[in-house]
């Protein structure tokens, strides 16, 4: 058994049928603030029960794949990342829609996920079972570190408001210790209520944070003229500009591959710390933030390429990496088929059914993008009058459908006024979201690796000395060079 | 507008008649819901799907079911017993409930429900590494010795099942080891494959697929049929281990029916004795072991006694009255403390607003603002029980020691700095969308979504100055189409219909 006879069974009509459906779905499912891939991949578990268990996981697989792309369109036309991981593509796209150009965001933006999704796929396929065990190797006080070393990247976020940059994600790792500790059981700062049982969901956060602030900023600066007269001119990225971002795109594939791998990690941490790396390394790092095409693809593709990571533990040791693929372990379970090694041996069918299915919707997904990005550009075109008021409820809606609380709602509007007035003092937002999700991975990580190996188990084990001693360099040198900056210009 | 009145008029009258007409006994006559406490695709969330597979064989009623995450089952929990004891909801449990319910001190849950059916349990057992040096059950007791104390069991969550099992043995063999808990069991099997602990404690269905994981002991009373060389506790002396077990269950709420009761008893035990049922749970090393409402209690009973012994010893639950901070813990002292907060706020930004002296209120009032936050948030981390090498407070308290003196930075800064004068000043029309979404919300809640999104949707495009009203009723209708179809039909996402409208139609 091998890909090619995974090919065989994918190239049916009705496997390409459920894969171009799975895409449409993710698509649709990722852009919408709310539908998180994850969400995306549960809601349909239910119909995938009845279906045979081989289509039921190319449907699953394609939807997750391309759920990812999905969150990066809006994060370029509107500013409100459809999930956690597009919030850093929508740090240029959003520049880029900002100055008439939403063409250049989506087009690029699609062929870094394109490109990172094949990359994830390939290593998955070349590499998976002796990439799992280095994954299984990893200890906590490594994922303290690559979590601190996630942190490190609000120094290159900031930028000349690195301290407000600095406080936001402090602050997204304190709101993030409400609810009860996952470590001992204790209920921390719920105020007795049961909605913080589990502290703010990320999502609402989210949506707040980024489109409702992002409208309130609007309403304030009476924004109201829509892009209509110069749609027909929307410039795409030509052949040249792509072939300008292929190391950046390979780059950024890489890192988002690896970080997908760690059971836990996942896209948005990729996202982070390969934009920080792109910015870093860019010969022309002070368009990041304003519009940079490399800013989008570096974050478009890891992102991408992390579901291939992703599914290395899930696919060679039956360990679920991300909320998406702990949705896959059930998918497979409700079939009587359990994930692990010896899935390779008795079902290689499915196996190589998912590797090939992988590869054939990255494509599908590119054809539908194609297709897609010159409609998804006429969202910019939406008079603004009629936009603001649908972003408002496709909002709540989307709040309330994460865990059908009615607690979200508030909470999502709460975080959109409490974000529109960081924003307006310079307060940078995406912080909050990285505090949010890193915090846990930090906390809950330092705290077993104390309970394992005492204190001092950062610094005698090598991988995670380097990734401590990489994060301190890292958070420092941003700093020192505005510094210096100043004191040259003064 | 006032076509979709009367449309809608008649056809909320419709619905009510619908319902209105159930008289004499007779049951079901609408889908039974089935609640699920996780989201799709746990264990908990295919046996409830299993059931509904199982159970069509047996009766014509539709089962839906819907998965209400949150809390460990909590939010579940209180919706079910929102809803009236009519037998149309039930609830698929597992023992995990039990311990969060005495977890959170939500003990009259137990009482007001009706443990109606023990449908499986799955024995728990010890898990090790085949590649490591530590196998068997001998293995493990000979390397805690040798350790001291310093041996490490992964898991997952504190406080669960696995862990009081642990706590359990680690008792009867008299040995001593740590217990490092994980987010998922899964995650916690990959630590142990990476060698980072000796054993983990989870259900027999864990080791399945992976050859390189081994079962060192069982706790069953007997060796389980599709593991016939995993050695029993007793075997190894220790005995009344074959209590531990995770069940899961079907639970209704306390009040419904004796007919409907019955009706469930009998569907439950076919179901139980089914034996494509049978065969797939017992695959995966699970008994399938059906116990009525009468037994089901009993073991409830027990379980709550256990949980309660095991987590005030872990000091899950507080042993009341321990320091001065303790008073704190009540939640009608920390809502106070939290209103006075905001207040007090609020009296500072009008304060700044009034004085003349200071311009940039913004850049004050936020630090300010953070520094409250982390004092409050500092003074409520010393309610946590502290035991622990690192308790619940040691991380919080990082980052409220970064945050404050950050803070202080930024504050005299923006004392010291020049003021600015603020440049856009369109405010009011923030204020006034921001009364507008407050409307929204409690009009959702009691006129429910889609009457108050489209009366949303038309105020927001007026009130932003667009004047085509019939592009304005186009996207209303369009947009409450679509929510309807994707949302409520397609994704089953429970929209409110608002309590006004159930109460007065459902």
């Amino acid at each position: 058994m091998n890909l090619g006879q995974g090919f065989s069974f994918v190239l049916g009509w009705q496997p390409i049928l459920f894969i171009v459906m799975g895409v449409i779905m993710g698509i649709l499912a990722g852009a919408m603030p709310g539908l998180s891939p994850s969400m995306g991949v549960a809601l349909l578990v239910p119909f995938t029960y009845a279906m045979s268990p081989t289509l039921a996981l190319i449907l699953l697989v394609s939807i997750y794949i391309s759920a990812n792309y999905g969150g990066s369109i809006t994060a370029v036309t509107i500013n409100a990342p459809g999930t956690p991981s597009a919030v850093v593509t929508s740090f240029d796209g959003y520049e880029l829609t900002k100055q008439n150009k939403p063409g250049m965001g989506l087009g690029v933006s699609l062929i870094s996920s394109t490109i990172g999704g094949f990359v994830g796929t390939i290593i998955l396929i070349l590499f998976s079972v002796q990439l799992a065990k280095i994954a299984v190797k990893f200890h906590p006080a490594e994922y303290f570190a690559l979590a601190i070393f996630g942190l490190t990247t609000v120094a290159t976020l900031g930028g000349k408001n690195w301290l407000k940059a600095f406080v936001a994600a402090i602050f997204g790792l304190l709101i993030n210790t409400i609810g009860i500790d996952p470590i001992s059981g204790v209920s921390r700062f719920t105020f007795g209520s049961v909605h913080l049982y589990d502290g703010f969901s990320l999502i609402p956060a989210l949506i707040g944070l980024f489109a409702l602030s992002e409208i309130f900023r609007q309403l304030e600066e009476q924004n109201f003229k829509s892009k209509k007269a110069e749609l027909g001119k929307t410039r795409w990225p030509s052949i040249l500009e792509y072939w300008k971002l292929k190391f950046t795109i390979l780059r950024s594939s890489l890192i988002g591959t690896i970080i997908g791998i760690f059971p836990g990690a996942g896209a948005t941490i990729a996202a982070f710390i390969s934009y920080d790396v792109a910015k870093r390394t860019s010969k022309e790092s002070k368009k990041f933030g304003k519009g940079s095409l490399e800013g989008v693809a570096s974050a478009e593709a890891a992102n991408s390429s992390s579901v291939g990571g992703a599914l290395v533990p899930l696919l060679t040791l039956g360990i679920p990496g991300s909320a998406s693929t702990a949705v896959l372990i059930g998918a497979l379970m409700i079939h009587d088929l359990t994930p692990g090694p010896q899935l390779f041996q008795n079902n290689p069918n499915i196996i190589y059914g998912i590797f090939a299915s992988l590869l054939v919707a990255n494509l599908v997904m590119l054809v539908l993008g194609l297709f897609g990005s010159r409609l998804w550009v006429k969202v910019t075109a939406i008079p603004k009058k009629i936009l603001y008021p649908l972003i408002f409820t496709v909002s709540i809606i989307g709040s309330f459908a994460v865990r059908y609380s009615f607690f979200d709602i508030i909470a999502c509007l709460g975080f959109g006024i409490f974000g529109w007035i960081l924003r307006r003092y310079k307060y940078p937002v995406a912080p909050i979201v990285l505090g949010i999700v890193l915090g846990n991975i930090a906390e809950t990580n330092f705290r077993r690796a104390v309970m394992m190996g005492g204190y001092n188990i950062f610094f005698t084990r090598p991988i995670s000395l380097i990734l401590i001693l990489l994060a301190l360099i890292s958070f420092g040198w941003p700093i020192l060079q505005t510094k210096i900056i100043k004191s040259n210009k003064s | 507008m006032n076509k979709f009145i009367v449309l809608s008029l008649i056809f909320l009258f419709l619905l009510s008649a619908c319902k209105r007409s159930e008289t004499e006994f007779s049951f079901p006559q609408k889908p039974i819901t089935v609640i699920v406490y996780t989201g799709p695709g746990g264990l908990i969330d295919i046996t409830a799907r299993k059931f509904v597979d199982i159970a069509s064989k047996y009766t014509d009623v539709t089962f839906v079911v819907e998965n209400k995450p949150g809390s460990g089952g909590i939010v579940a929990l209180k919706k079910l017993l929102q809803l009236p004891a009519d037998g149309y909801t039930i609830f698929a449990c597992t023992k995990s409930n039990i311990s969060k319910i005495v977890a959170t001190g939500g003990d009259f849950y137990i009482d007001a429900i009706d443990w109606a059916a023990m449908m499986m349990a799955d024995p728990e057992c010890v898990i090790t590494n085949r590649n490591s040096e530590i196998k068997s059950w001998e293995d493990i007791v000979a390397d805690a010795k040798e350790k001291k104390g310093k041996q490490l069991w992964l898991g997952p969550a504190n406080g669960g099942l696995d862990h009081v099992t642990s706590l359990k043995i680690w008792d009867k063999v008299g040995i001593k080891a740590k217990w490092i808990p994980f987010k998922s069991g899964g995650k916690a099997r990959a630590a142990l494959l990476g060698k980072q602990g000796v054993a983990y404690v989870g259900n027999p269905r864990e080791v399945l697929g992976n050859d390189e994981l081994q079962i060192a002991a069982v706790s069953s009373s007997k060796r389980l049929k599709q593991f016939p060389d995993v050695p029993i506790f007793s075997e190894f002396g220790i005995e009344d281990m074959e209590n531990e077990y995770m069940w899961r269950g079907f639970v209704y709420k306390k009040g419904t029916p004796p007919q409907i009761k019955a009706w469930y008893d009998e569907l439950f035990t076919k179901v139980a004795n089914d034996p494509e049922w049978k065969e797939y749970w017992e695959n995966g090393g699970i008994d399938v072991t059906y116990k009525d409402a009468e037994e089901f209690t009993q073991i409830i009973k027990k379980d709550q006694a256990d949980f309660e012994y095991y987590l005030q010893k872990l000091g899950i639950i507080s042993n009341q009255g321990e320091n001065f901070f303790s008073k704190l813990n009540d939640p009608q002292t920390l809502q106070f403390i939290l209103i006075a907060v905001i207040l007090f706020l609020i009296f500072l930004g009008i304060l700044f607003t009034r004085m003349s002296a200071i311009k940039d209120i913004g850049n004050i009032m936020i630090p300010i603002f953070f520094i409250i936050l982390a004092l409050l948030f500092l003074l409520l981390s010393f309610t946590f029980p502290n035991d622990e090498e690192v308790g619940p407070s040691v991380v919080p308290r990082l980052w409220i020691f970064i945050l404050i003196p950050l803070n202080i930075i930024l504050l005299i800064k923006a004392i010291r700095q020049e003021a600015k004068v603020e440049t856009t000043q369109h405010l009011k029309i923030i204020f006034s969308f921001v009364l507008l979404l407050i409307a929204y919300l409690l009009s959702i809640y009691y006129i429910g979504y889609f009457i108050s999104s489209f009366l949303f949707l038309a105020i927001g495009m007026i009130l932003l100055g667009y004047r085509k009203y019939w592009i304005i009723i186009f996207i209303d209708f369009g947009w409450l189409i679509f929510s309807y179809l994707i949302f409520y039909k397609m994704l089953y996402v429970p929209l409110p219909l608002g309590i006004i409208i159930e109460a007065l139609f459902l």
